[in-house]
């Protein structure tokens, strides 16, 4: 395959971002002292100048075209255009939360580290190709092995980053294994592609033979553990409470962005072929996802260790989205479930990182908060950072009129839809997938308005050395600048949710339009398919 | 003789007369000491013959990785010049673009710059300062 010259000028903010973290983490190592606080803005203006280059490149794209275009590894289209400015965002919030204390020595690594990682979530936000898919993928993951263990020194330390390091590379191994099945059957590593040219969605679809859904096993368990879907969840609790707030929060966000851009090209619209094995296993595995996520949070008193189970809950919400956008996939009728898993995934990666910034602006380099007494009473001696704290919380929840609170009605109610709408067969399926989602919706509230309790009407601890942010300044500004940004943007979507909304459902649209309809599709819709050809028969003319 | 042959021929003569001159040179003007530490096979500062859980040095293995390092750049380097045979003209048309061939070329140009930062990182963190 020939380099396609635009292909380098549709990298343009991952070129710009590569660049800078190399200079970075070169310059750091011969700048010494002060240099930090140099490299940190650094870093967030080149983050912000992948933004900038990110608008520019394809800004014009948007306005003229509907549905984006099939470039060969990398497609270019709304929902990649929507998640990089995800993965963007996400990564600037996390440079912001690095703590000057803590991260002295090794801090312009860190920062480096969060650039690469960045870049890995924006190319597996688009790639359509196994190889580069594996590429963004392992690119989140080996920037995060060695930041886990640059976070902490401790025997906890030590232990998180050998448990994640095994089990990151045993999933990376599931993954692989089950790309080599997909490879095997399609003979091409295309993913998806226009008629005429091989793909694994053709091979699939034309020929669904066992080995189709033991890849498709194996895939869905290696992304599983990037989600931390139940069954691969295990490490999470304990690397999670193992490490710092700052790795924490990437462990939180980026691999789920990651992977639920990756289980969304490959999985959902590139295994149509296997669809009703695709939105079982999603189905299944949401349920048993959320419920222990939530389950078991309700008994924990550490932040962290909460924080865990609660981001293995919302990946087994994010995987309701997956179900219905599986269920409903080669239908003319968008159902909306893609649609609401990446709007779900939005709102949750800023209220999670929020979180966490919040809770790192409590600490200093010295001590960190990390149990639920640690922020008995905050709401007397720090106003501002337990009203955060709370935004985020009753976020998570989904209380209105919060962004959480759209974020799960879009996706109960794309069930729902699913289940009168869609076929028979699946209607019980569905509503009972969106009553255990109600339900847990209601446990997970429990846990997070007892940290609300906590902050609110209890009496802070009254040695003073269980005080945070007693002396000095505390964990620092920028990380209080990152709390107070992403609130900012929690309650803006909660108010706003328009624009979020519209760019969600444009990403999905944008992705049916895209392919070429399975061929059960074909024989079963007559006026309705005649418009997804047609839109498919506009994308072959040159762009402007 | 056929014309291939020669270079072939001129070749391995090359090879054999590089590998015997260098065995002889060094037998023949190198220092000879025959204490029993340098007549232990592989002696590179290990003790060839000991318990197999030994410790050792772990700087050993950072400077396996910066081996690695040049090691995936030359195996990177094949797959390279093959899939961009077509730019050459010997395969399929390349793209009709001015400066085609010199992209080729800056593609390697910071791939090999990129393992070349790295290495300076690697330098200037003391990797290679052994007390």
């Amino acid at each position: 395959m020939l380099t396609d010259p635009r292909t380098i000028a549709w990298l343009g903010p991952e070129i710009v971002l590569i660049a800078a973290a190399t200079g970075i983490v070169v310059a750091g190592a011969f700048l010494r002292g002060s240099a930090f606080a140099t490299m940190r803005i650094i870093a967030a203006v080149s983050i912000l100048a992948a933004g900038a280059a990110l608008r520019v490149g394809e800004a014009n794209h948007w306005m003229t075209t509907e549905t984006g275009e099939w470039t060969g590894p990398l497609v270019c289209d709304p929902l990649g255009f929507l998640v990089r400015h995800l993965a963007l965002f996400a990564g600037l919030l996390l440079t912001l939360m690095l703590s000057r204390g803590a991260d002295e020595r090794d801090g312009t690594e860190t920062l480096g580290l969060i650039l690469f990682l960045t870049v890995g979530a924006m190319i597996a936000a688009r790639a359509n190709e196994l190889v580069l898919v594996f590429l963004g993928l392992e690119l989140v993951s080996i920037p995060t092995y060695a930041l886990l263990y640059l976070g902490r020194n401790d025997r906890d330390g030590s232990e998180a980053s050998a448990k994640y390091f095994f089990l990151s590379i045993l999933s990376s191994a599931f993954f692989l294994y089950g790309a080599s099945f997909l490879y095997g059957i399609a003979g091409t590593t295309w993913i998806t592609a226009p008629e005429g040219i091989a793909s694994i969605r053709d091979a699939v679809s034309r020929d669904p033979q066992p080995f189709a859904m033991l890849g498709l096993a194996l895939v869905v368990a290696g992304l599983g553990f990037k989600l931390a879907a139940v069954p691969f969840h295990f490490y999470a609790p304990d690397v999670y409470q193992g490490t710092n707030h700052r790795n924490a929060a990437i462990l939180a966000v980026m691999p789920k962005v990651a992977g639920l851009a990756v289980l969304i090209r490959l999985v959902v619209m590139g295994l149509p072929g296997v669809r009703n094995e695709v939105w079982q296993l999603a189905l299944v595995l949401s349920v048993l996802t959320m419920t222990v996520g939530n389950v078991c949070a309700l008994w924990q008193t550490d932040l962290r260790r909460m924080m865990a189970y609660s981001s293995i809950a919302h990946a087994g919400y994010l995987l309701i989205g997956i179900a219905v956008g599986a269920a409903a996939v080669g239908d003319p009728l968008p159902y909306g479930g893609v649609a609401a898993s990446v709007y779900y995934l939005c709102v949750y990666s800023v209220a999670t990182i929020g979180l966490f910034a919040a809770l790192q602006s409590l600490g200093d380099g010295s001590r960190r908060v990390d149990s639920l007494d640690h922020v008995a009473g905050l709401g007397v001696t720090d106003p501002w950072k337990a009203a955060a704290l709370a935004v985020f919380l009753f976020s998570l929840a989904g209380i209105p009129p919060l962004a959480g609170f759209w974020g799960k009605l879009t996706l109960f109610t794309t069930a729902i839809g699913q289940a009168l709408r869609g076929e028979s067969s699946m209607t019980p399926w569905f509503l009972g997938l969106a009553l255990i989602a109600v339900a847990n919706a209601t446990i997970a509230a429990a846990y997070y308005l007892r940290v609300v309790g906590y902050l609110y009407f209890r009496t802070p601890p009254a040695t003073s050395a269980d005080l945070p942010s007693q002396s000095g300044p505390a964990g620092g500004l920028a990380a209080f600048l990152a709390a107070f940004l992403a609130a900012f943007l929690v309650l803006a979507i909660g108010l706003h949710q328009g624009p979020l909304a519209e760019w969600a459902d444009r990403g999905e649209r944008g992705l049916r339009a895209l392919e070429p309809p399975p061929a059960a599709a074909v024989r079963a819709t007559g006026p309705q398919h005649a418009d997804i050809a047609d839109r498919r028969g506009s994308l072959r003319e040159p762009p402007e | 003789m056929s014309p291939i042959l020669g270079p072939i021929l001129l070749f391995a003569l090359l090879a054999a007369a590089l590998a015997v001159g260098m065995l002889a040179v060094g037998s023949l003007v190198g220092p000879r000491r025959n204490t029993p530490v340098k007549e232990m096979p592989y002696e590179s500062g290990m003790d060839p013959v000991h318990d197999a859980r030994r410790r050792f040095d772990v700087r050993f293995h950072l400077v396996a990785i910066a081996f690695l390092l040049f090691d995936v750049e030359l195996v990177f380097l094949y797959p390279w010049a093959v899939s961009n045979k077509a730019v050459d003209g010997i395969g399929a048309a390349a793209p009709d673009l001015p400066f085609f061939p010199l992209i080729i070329f800056a593609e390697l140009l910071v791939f090999v710059g990129m393992l070349g930062l790295g290495f300076v990182y690697a330098w200037r963190k003391g990797l290679f300062r052994w007390p």
